[in-house]
C-alpha cells in the first residue's frame, strides 16, 4: 500500500455571508481555491485522477458541485468529480475519502476539498405551495379553469412566503445555538470563560495573518468587479473582552452565548492535493503530512448536538495507537466557543472517560499553547464544506517537520468527526 | 362511548365549576406512544433518595444520567457526581423544586426504625411532585429473620397506598424488586416506568425474576423480530400490532375471519401479514401453527360471554373457554418461538380479582397465570421469556358493551379515576416483548391504573 501524502492546498479568503462574495456562488469559491491549490502546490490539473468534494448547501441545480467547478476550470473532463455532505464534517469527508482512494490504488493524485456559499442558499418555498401547483404546471393537459383554481387556492401567508433559511436540526427542530447554549449549561461554561476564549482565537489568526503563516495557504481572489480579496473578512486583531462582554446572548434571554463568541455564516472554498508517496516524488511535490487515523462517530442530537469530537478524538487516537499527550497540536472546530470549551472539559474527566469511552482514565488535558493555534472558526469563519479543509491545510502546514496533530470537528445530526495527522520529517 | 369526565377536564372553565361543587375530575394523563427514544428522561429532574445501606447508588446514577434525567441526591452523591459529570448532567447538592420522578432506594433497610427514612424523605417531597409524575420505590426480595422480612413486606403497602394518594394528580408509585445479584437488570425495567409509557401502571410490583437477563436496547428494540398478534384487528390487539411494528418487528396481524376487512388494512398500514383464523377451531389454530417459527408471540385474542354461572349456556362456557384458554394453550406449546424470542399473553384483572357474570373469562385469565408461571423456568431454558399483562378498564369496544351505569362505575374505580386506553397496554407487552422486558419473564403485571380490585 501507498501512503496518501498531504501535499499543501489552498484557500481563498473567507468573508462573511452576504458581504463581497455575494455574487459567487458554491461553485465559483470553490473553482478559485482549486485553482489556487494547483497553483500553490504547482500541480497541472491534468495530473489530477479524480476530484472529491464537501460541500453543505448544495445548489439545487448542480449538486455536483466537484463535477462543476472541475468543467468551470476548463480541467480536462475525463477526470471523475464527486460531491461528499457530511453537515459541518463534509470537507474532512471529502479528503479522507480521497486518502482511501489513493491507498487503495484508485487514484494517485486527488484534489478534495469544500466549499459553501450560505449567501447564495436556496429559498425553499413551503412545501404545500409545490403540493399544489404541481400537478397543474407540471400535469397533463390542464386548462384554463384549472389554473384558476390553482389562483383560488393559493394562500398569501401559507404558501407564498419563501422559509427562512435557519440552521436548525431537523429531528429536534433546535436552532445549533440553542443546543450550543444548552451544552454550554450543563457543563457550566461561563460567558467570561467563552468570551476569553473567542478573543483569543481572533488574536491568534491576526497574528498568523501578521507572521505571514496564513498568507502561505491563503490565495486571493478577483471578484467580479475587479477588486482583489486578499485576506479574510472576520479576523479581528484589536478585539478584546470588554468589547465581547458589550455584546447581547442571542440564543437564550439569560444565555452565555453571542455572534461574537459563534462562528459566523460565512462564505468560502479550500482545497488540499492528496498524492501518494510515488506520485509525489514523481511530481515533485512537497508532502507536508499525512492522515495516521480518522474516525467518525454519531451522538443522540436530542442530547448534547456538538459533543461528537469529544468521542471522535479518543477513538481516532486509539487507531493511531497514540495518547493525547504524544501530541503537538490540537484542533478543535470552533462552531462556537462554547462548544470547544465542553469538549475540551469532557476529555480532561475520567468520568467521561469512563462512562462514555471505557476508558479507565481521562483522555487528557489540552493546554491552550496546544490548542488552535492560529485561531479557529470563531475568528476566521465558518464555510460549513470549507472548514474540514481548512483545518487540515493548516494543520498539515503546522506539522511540516515532524510532529503530530489531532483535530476534531462537530456537525448537524450530533455527528463528530476526528484525524490524526503526523508531519513528514 | 367516550369518557365524558375526562373531556371535561381537559376545560379550563369546566374545571373551575367541578371545583366549586365538590367534584373531582380525572387528571389527564401525560402519554408517550411514539418510538423508543435514546433518553427517555431527558431534562427531566429526578430525585434519589438512597436510605441507610442503600445497594443500587452507582445502578441508578450511570442509569439516571444515560436517560437523560437531571438528578437532585439525599444521601452518597459521589457515583451521581460521576456520572453527571460523563454525560454533562451534574447532579444538584440539593434535590429539585418540583421533581418529575421520586426514586427511593430502601434495599438496605431491615428494621421498624429504618422503615421511618420512608415517611421522612417523602412527605416533604410529595407536595412538589409534577403532575403524572413517578415515584419509584426499590427494594430486595425479602430475605432475613421475620421481622426483617415483615419490614420489607412494608415497602409494599407504603407503595400501594401511595399508588392510590397520587392518583388525583395522575401521578403513579410502582416498586421494582431487585434480587441480590441482578442489580444490572434495574436500568431497562426503571427507563419503562420512570417513562410516560408506563402513565396506566401504578401500584405495581415489578419483581425481577432472574431467569432471564434483560438488556437495555434503547431505540428500536425489536429490529428484525417477527412477531404475530392475535385478535389484532382492533383495541389492545390493533394497539400491540402497531407497536410492535413501530419498534422494528414485521407483524403478522391476525383476527377472526369476520374481522377481514380491518385485518387487511391494518396489516397494509403496517407493511405486515394478514392471518385470518377462528381459534375456536382447529382449522384456525392451524393457520397459525402454518406460519413457522416467530420471535414474539402476543396471545391476546379473546371473548366475553357473561351471565352468572347458574343461569350459562354451555356454548357460553365452552366458546369463552376455547378461545380464551385452549387455544393460548395450544398455541403457546405448538408455535415454535427462536431463542431470544418472548410469548405475552393477556391475562385480566378480572382473573386476579374475580368479576360478577365471569366465572367462564375469569377461569380462562386466571388460567393463564398459571400458565405463564409454569412455562418461565423451562422456557428461560431455551432462552424464551414468557409473561402477562392483567389490564384493568380499558376504553375498547368490550368495555363499550358495558351498560352505562356499570361502566362508568368501573371506569373510575382505581387511582387514576379513569380508564386506560388501548395503548398503554400495548406500551407494556411491546416492553415485555423487548430485550429490555425478559428479566421479568415469569411475571404477571396489572395494568389497571391501580384498580381497588385485585392485586
Amino acid at each position: 500500500m501507498s501512503r496518501a501524502m498531504i501535499c499543501g492546498g489552498g484557500r481563498i479568503p473567507f468573508l462573511r455571508a452576504f458581504s463581497d462574495y455575494t455574487e459567487l456562488d458554491t461553485i465559483a469559491l470553490g473553482a478559485a481555491a482549486a485553482r489556487g491549490a494547483l497553483e500553490r502546490v504547482g500541480l497541472r490539473g491534468e495530473d489530477l485522477d479524480a476530484i472529491i468534494w464537501g460541500g453543505v448547501i448544495l445548489p439545487p441545480t448542480a449538486p455536483n458541485v466537484g463535477r462543476e467547478l472541475a468543467l468551470e476550470l476548463r480541467l480536462p473532463p475525463r477526470i471523475p468529480a464527486h460531491t461528499v455532505t457530511r453537515a459541518c464534517a463534509s470537507g474532512l469527508q471529502a479528503i479522507t475519502d480521497a486518502v482511501a482512494m489513493v491507498e487503495r490504488g484508485e487514484a494517485e493524485v486527488v484534489l478534495a476539498g469544500g466549499s459553501d456559499s450560505t449567501s447564495n442558499a436556496a429559498l425553499t418555498m413551503p412545501e404545500t405551495l409545490i403540493r399544489k401547483v404541481g400537478p397543474v404546471v407540471m400535469g397533463k393537459k390542464a386548462g384554463f379553469g384549472d389554473y384558476l383554481g390553482l389562483a383560488a387556492r393559493l394562500s398569501i401567508g401559507k404558501d407564498l412566503i419563501p422559509r427562512q433559511p435557519r440552521v436548525s436540526e431537523r429531528s429536534t427542530g433546535k436552532l445549533m445555538g440553542e443546543a450550543a447554549e444548552d451544552m454550554a449549561q450543563r457543563h457550566g461554561i461561563s460567558r467570561a470563560a467563552q468570551d476569553s476564549f473567542a478573543v483569543e482565537s481572533h488574536l491568534r489568526a491576526a497574528r498568523a495573518w501578521d507572521s505571514g503563516k496564513l498568507a502561505k495557504e491563503v490565495v486571493g481572489i478577483s471578484l467580479p468587479d475587479g477588486r482583489r480579496i486578499e485576506r479574510d473578512g472576520n479576523v479581528r486583531g484589536d478585539t478584546d473582552v470588554e468589547k465581547m462582554a458589550k455584546l447581547r446572548p442571542v440564543f437564550a434571554k439569560d444565555g452565555t452565548i453571542t455572534a461574537g463568541s459563534s462562528s459566523p455564516l460565512t462564505d468560502g472554498a479550500a482545497a488540499v492535493i492528496i498524492a501518494s508517496e510515488e506520485a509525489a516524488k514523481r511530481l515533485g511535490l512537497q508532502p507536508l503530512a499525512f492522515f495516521r487515523s480518522w474516525a467518525y462517530v454519531g451522538v443522540d442530537p436530542a442530547d448534547q448536538l456538538l459533543i461528537g469530537p469529544a468521542l471522535a478524538m479518543p477513538k481516532a487516537l486509539q487507531r493511531a495507537g497514540l495518547s493525547l499527550g504524544e501530541l503537538d497540536r490540537v484542533e478543535i472546530h470552533e462552531a462556537f466557543s462554547a462548544v470547544v470549551l465542553c469538549i475540551r472539559k469532557a476529555l480532561a474527566s475520567d468520568a467521561f472517560a469512563r462512562e462514555r469511552l471505557g476508558l479507565e482514565r481521562a483522555v487528557g488535558e489540552i493546554a491552550d499553547e496546544r490548542l488552535n493555534v492560529n485561531g479557529g472558526a470563531v475568528a476566521i469563519g465558518h464555510p460549513f464544506g470549507a472548514t474540514g479543509a481548512r483545518m487540515v491545510l493548516n494543520l498539515a502546514s503546522e506539522l511540516k517537520g515532524g510532529g503530530r496533530g489531532v483535530l476534531g470537528i462537530c456537525a448537524a445530526g450530533g455527528l463528530g468527526a476526528a484525524a490524526v495527522l503526523e508531519g513528514v520529517a | 362511548m367516550a369518557d365524558r369526565l375526562l373531556s371535561l377536564a381537559g376545560s379550563s372553565p369546566a374545571r373551575r365549576v367541578a371545583k366549586m361543587i365538590g367534584v373531582s375530575l380525572p387528571p389527564g394523563l401525560e402519554r408517550d406512544n411514539g418510538p423508543w427514544k435514546e433518553q427517555s428522561l431527558a431534562g427531566r429532574s429526578v430525585d434519589v433518595l438512597l436510605a441507610p445501606a442503600a445497594a443500587l447508588g452507582s445502578v441508578l446514577a450511570s442509569g439516571l444520567a444515560r436517560l437523560g434525567a437531571n438528578v437532585g441526591v439525599v444521601g452518597d452523591a459521589a457515583p451521581f457526581q460521576a456520572a453527571g459529570e460523563a454525560w454533562a448532567r451534574p447532579s444538584l447538592p440539593e434535590p429539585t423544586a418540583a421533581p418529575y420522578g421520586i426514586v427511593l432506594d430502601v434495599t438496605g433497610i431491615r428494621t421498624v426504625e429504618e422503615l421511618r427514612f420512608v415517611y421522612e424523605a417523602l412527605a416533604p417531597r410529595l407536595g412538589r411532585l409534577a403532575r403524572c409524575g413517578r415515584v419509584i420505590l426499590l427494594n430486595r426480595p425479602p430475605e432475613g429473620n421475620a421481622s426483617s422480612q415483615a419490614v420489607q413486606w412494608a415497602v409494599d403497602g407504603i407503595m400501594r397506598s401511595l399508588a392510590r394518594e397520587l392518583g388525583r394528580s395522575g401521578a403513579t408509585a410502582n416498586r421494582i424488586e431487585v434480587p441480590p445479584g441482578a442489580e444490572d437488570q434495574l436500568l431497562p425495567v426503571l427507563a419503562f416506568l420512570m417513562s410516560p409509557r408506563s402513565a396506566y401502571v401504578s401500584g405495581q410490583p415489578w419483581k425481577i425474576s432472574g431467569h432471564l437477563p434483560s438488556q437495555f436496547v434503547p431505540t428500536r428494540p425489536l429490529d428484525g423480530r417477527l412477531a404475530l398478534v392475535t385478535g389484532a384487528a382492533r383495541g389492545i390487539g390493533a394497539a400491540t400490532a402497531r407497536a410492535l411494528a413501530r419498534e422494528g418487528a414485521k407483524v403478522y396481524v391476525h383476527d377472526h375471519p369476520s374481522a377481514k376487512e380491518a385485518v387487511e388494512a391494518l396489516a397494509a398500514e403496517l407493511n405486515g401479514v394478514p392471518v385470518l383464523g377462528d381459534l375456536a377451531t382447529a382449522e384456525g389454530r392451524k393457520v397459525i401453527l402454518d406460519l413457522g417459527p416467530l420471535d414474539i408471540l402476543v396471545q391476546n385474542a379473546g371473548v366475553t360471554r357473561d351471565k352468572t354461572l347458574g343461569r350459562m349456556e354451555p356454548a357460553q362456557w365452552d366458546l369463552v373457554l376455547s378461545v380464551n384458554l385452549s387455544a393460548v394453550l395450544e398455541l403457546a406449546e405448538k408455535v415454535e418461538l427462536r431463542k431470544g424470542g418472548a410469548m405475552v399473553c393477556l391475562s385480566s384483572i378480572g382473573g386476579i380479582g374475580g368479576n360478577v357474570g365471569q366465572t367462564n373469562y375469569a377461569a380462562t385469565k386466571a388460567g393463564i397465570i398459571g400458565l405463564v408461571e409454569a412455562l418461565a423456568a423451562p422456557w428461560a431454558a431455551r432462552g424464551i421469556a414468557v409473561s402477562a399483562v392483567a389490564p384493568g378498564f380499558i376504553e375498547t369496544k368490550m368495555t363499550e358493551a358495558i351498560p352505562f351505569a356499570t361502566r362508568e362505575v368501573a371506569r373510575r374505580l382505581c387511582n387514576l379515576s379513569q380508564g386506560g386506553q388501548p395503548e398503554d397496554i400495548a406500551e407494556v407487552l411491546t416492553f415485555l416483548a423487548s430485550p429490555s422486558g425478559r428479566a421479568l419473564s415469569g411475571r404477571v403485571l396489572r395494568v389497571c391504573g391501580g384498580n381497588l380490585l385485585g392485586a
